[in-house]
């Protein structure tokens, strides 16, 4: 008869575990699809940001400078994204990642202010084809990152709840993810705009 | 084969596959029983056997059995439940990735148009795609309905199939989904998990008295071996059942695969680019093991017996093509032929799409449902406008889309509607919106809700606090004129169903109710909205209402009330009600629902989009037309 009971709260207690454990590995996949969606739109930006420099090269000449530190950030964060999206739970390369996009995210203002004084370049066709989809590609980033986010917080969330808390480590999840938050986020969030 | 007789069959299938567990749980409990009864008799040596089972108190017998079918009941349940989480979760738990639908990656770009012009053809709704990251050439379909279904494939067979192979294996994986396979395949696992919980715990305490002094180690030992017994050999019955189940499906599905290609070549040499690989479909994966029978192949290399999963390579094939010489070529890691195929199956989409789709008459439209038309659906992504494409496959413009849509004709309307998005979208949103606005005006509306369907798996890809805001703003702008038109009630039919089952919880029905007695109400309603949509002599409205109605097996005498406006509160309840008929009662409505939008000879937008709407309401997926509606 003890042997039954046993039986049977071993059994209530192994169910109880696994369905810990398949939560935490349904979130934390969850989580990392959704940096992969990230990475599908940083990368878009990072391929164009070059093409946007070259077009704005031949009416800049004198910017050299501003140019190549917009071009050397863009691939500080290209290698940045490359290491983050080889393991997203990693902490510290997320937040590597997150510090190189504040450069570039800064590199890229000063770029948009120098341009201001450039009227022919601002009336340049491709500029302005090449400006419009970056904002947009910016848009998506920032909405992948809130996606992101989200699945960061949730996952965060229920991993540092009560039961799972006590087991969570045990099962190969012994810290919180980390969220990607850039530095000129509420920039971004506001409205991304390269004006000139 | 016929949609509805499959989904019965489906059903009486699950019925005698539990049934049959049942037995085996039982014929278990009797061997349970008698282990412990032998091992009683072995510890009183003096008494024998049958006086050892006289002695021994009745509740022993009770307890036995109770706790051995606890055991399993409860681990079957717990494993339902885990699968409960659909498709994503299977998919998942073979370490599958999902491919974003804005991907840069050609390969995978084809593959998700491949698998969305079979849903379109299908008249589902695109399903996730999971890349599952093998050499080998195989795929699955996964999940309880349509809705939560998901489809995954592995990299080998990206790698060497052409794009004719790779519809042929995704056409066997829709008819998968359309037949009600997977329902039957994940209650399958479930209670095979029962049975072989039994066995792990039993390992449990074989290893648990390797470490244990006490005097009782011999009886745990033995209990651990019994268990083990038991849990493995009902296993090994239970795969047996499982293999013969999934071995008939099969060819069921490849002869499927055919009808909806319209052709056995692609289906036959993806068989055949199996047998001459060297991997062939091999899974290394060992979580799919308990999931072999849901793969495109045999997981495992030797086949053509009792537990085999997947009849014989070879068989399957001459089933397909008769033709063939029956030799493998030995090509080893032959690599895909960089083909035209997609650009000639377009090309004979055209050609053919005059002659080969159009369903005639009411009964062929009927008949369509649950098959597909891979060409018509070919023509109407081809004709979709580019830039809409693109927006239904990307997260971000797919909201835009959707916000397009709900826009109205009516100046003033559309007027408070752009201001409400503008306002309360997400940043960069309205700006979409106001561009794809002109073409959105400029689709009709079978290509509005073809893209609607192709948008479904980018709003998947949603977070849940994203989803929750898109809801929101969809709704505002839905009830923004005051009232709800029949194309946004179908849009928010279509986003309900397949997201809120996403998000929430997949939305399921019993499809218990045998008999329209008790429904006539509902029926009454659902043809007298049909009849009049897009209608305006009361004459037809009630001729057309009574050409659906007499075709309902009910002897219940009803006539046409005149709708005052679409009540689409009363509309969703009453279909409510009816999702819980059976599938052959659903066969009769949805004739009748046919019947009674054709009975003038023409569909007007309005019937096309309730039919739609109801159709995804009842799980019966509609194929494209073929006809415009007018």
């Amino acid at each position: 008869m003890e042997m039954i009971i046993l039986l049977v709260v071993v059994a209530v207690l192994a169910f109880w575990l696994v369905a810990i454990y398949n939560q935490l590995v349904a979130l934390k996949n969850r989580q990392e699809n959704g940096f992969s969606q990230i990475e599908v739109q940083l990368k878009r930006r990072y391929d164009l940001i070059p093409n946007l420099v070259e077009t704005a090269k031949a009416y800049m000449a004198h910017e050299r400078e501003t140019l190549e530190a917009v071009i050397n950030a863009r691939n500080d964060a290209s290698a940045g994204l490359a290491a983050a999206a080889g393991d997203p739970s990693n902490g510290a390369a997320i937040q590597e990642l997150a510090g190189a996009e504040g450069i570039l995210g800064s590199a890229m203002s000063r770029l948009n202010v120098v341009m201001e004084a450039y009227p022919d370049l601002k009336a340049n066709q491709n500029m302005m084809q090449l400006t419009e989809e970056l904002t947009s590609t910016e848009n998506k980033v920032a909405f992948a990152r809130q996606a992101f986010n989200d699945q960061v917080t949730e996952y965060n969330t229920y991993r540092s709840s009560f039961p799972p808390v006590m087991v969570a480590a045990t099962f190969g999840h012994p810290n919180d993810a980390q969220l990607l938050e850039f530095e000129d986020s509420a920039a971004i969030q506001a409205a991304p705009k390269i004006s000139f | 084969m016929n949609f509805f007789k499959a989904q019965d069959q489906a059903k009486s299938k699950t019925r005698q596959l539990t049934f049959l567990f049942v037995a085996a749980l039982i014929s278990l409990l009797l061997m349970a029983n008698l282990l412990v009864a032998v091992m009683l008799s072995f510890e009183n040596p003096q008494t024998n056997f049958a006086q050892t089972i006289a002695q021994t108190p009745p509740q022993i017998w009770l307890f036995i059995s109770l706790g051995v079918g606890g055991v399993v009941a409860v681990a079957s349940l717990f494993k339902y439940l885990t699968l409960r989480g659909g498709g994503k979760a299977v998919a998942e738990s073979l370490g599958g990735i999902l491919i974003h639908q804005n991907t840069r990656n050609p390969q995978e770009r084809q593959l998700l148009n491949v698998v969305e012009e079979m849903a379109i053809a299908a008249g589902l709704s695109v399903p996730p795609v999971y890349l599952i990251r093998e050499n080998s050439i195989n795929a699955f379909a996964a999940g309880f309905s349509p809705n939560d279904a998901v489809i995954g494939i592995n990299q080998g067979t990206l790698d060497l199939l052409n794009r004719e192979e790779l519809q042929g294996v995704v056409a066997h994986e829709f008819s998968h989904i359309l037949n009600g396979d997977m329902r039957i395949n994940l209650r399958l696992m479930a209670l095979l998990h029962g049975i072989l919980f039994l066995g792990i715990i039993g390992g449990g305490f074989l290893r648990g008295s390797m470490f244990s002094r006490s005097k009782d180690r011999g009886g745990v030992i033995a209990l651990g071996i019994g268990l083990l017994i038991i849990g493995y050999g009902g296993t090994f019955f239970g795969n047996i059942i499982k293999a013969a189940v999934s071995r008939q499906r099969e060819f069921l599905a490849d002869a499927a695969a055919v009808q909806f290609t319209r052709s056995n070549k692609g289906i036959a040499n993806a068989l055949k680019k199996i047998g001459d690989h060297s991997v062939g479909s091999t899974i290394e994966n060992t979580q799919a093991e308990q999931s072999s029978h849901m793969f495109f192949g045999a997981i495992k290399p030797f086949a053509a017996n009792l537990m085999s999963t997947h009849p014989p390579l070879e068989k399957r094939i001459q089933a397909l093509d008769p033709s063939w010489s029956g030799k493998f070529e030995d090509t080893g890691s032959q690599t895909r032929q960089s083909s035209n195929a997609q650009s000639s199956a377009l090309a004979s989409g055209f050609s053919g799409s005059t002659t080969t789709s159009a369903p005639a008459s009411q009964s062929e439209l009927l008949e369509s449902i649950g098959s597909a038309n891979l060409a018509q659906a070919q023509v109407l992504i081809h004709n979709a406008d580019a830039g809409l494409l693109s927006a239904a496959r990307d997260t971000f413009e797919a909201r835009g889309l959707v916000y397009a849509m709900l826009i109205a004709v009516d100046a003033d309307v559309a007027q408070k509607q752009l201001e409400y998005v503008d306002a309360n979208a997400e940043a960069g949103v309205p700006n979409h919106v106001h561009r794809l606005l002109p073409a959105v005006m400029n689709a009709d509306q079978e290509q509005k809700l073809t893209l609607l369907e192709m948008a479904v798996p980018s709003l998947k890809e949603l977070s849940a606090r994203q989803y929750e805001r898109f809801t929101g703003i969809t709704n505002q702008l839905i009830v923004a004129d005051q009232q709800v038109d029949i194309f946004e009630w179908v849009l928010h039919r279509i986003l309900t169903k397949e997201l809120y089952g996403h998000f929430v919880a997949p939305s399921r029905s019993s499809g218990n109710i045998s008999s329209l007695k008790r429904l006539s109400p509902e029926l009454h309603l659902l043809l007298s909205v049909i009849a009049a949509a897009g209608i305006a002599d009361p004459q037809a409205q009630s001729s057309a209402f009574d050409a659906g109605w007499n075709l309902l097996p009910t002897n219940k005498t009803k006539t046409f009330t005149t709708v005052e406006y679409f009540d689409y509160e009363a509309f969703n309840n009453a279909l409510g009600k009816l999702r819980d008929l059976k599938p052959q009662l659903k066969a009769s409505l949805m004739n009748a629902c046919i019947h009674t939008a054709l009975a003038d000879g023409t569909l007007t937008h309005d019937q096309f989009a309730l039919i739609k709407g109801i159709g995804a309401t009842l799980d019966c997926p509609l194929p494209p037309l073929g006809k415009n509606p007018q």
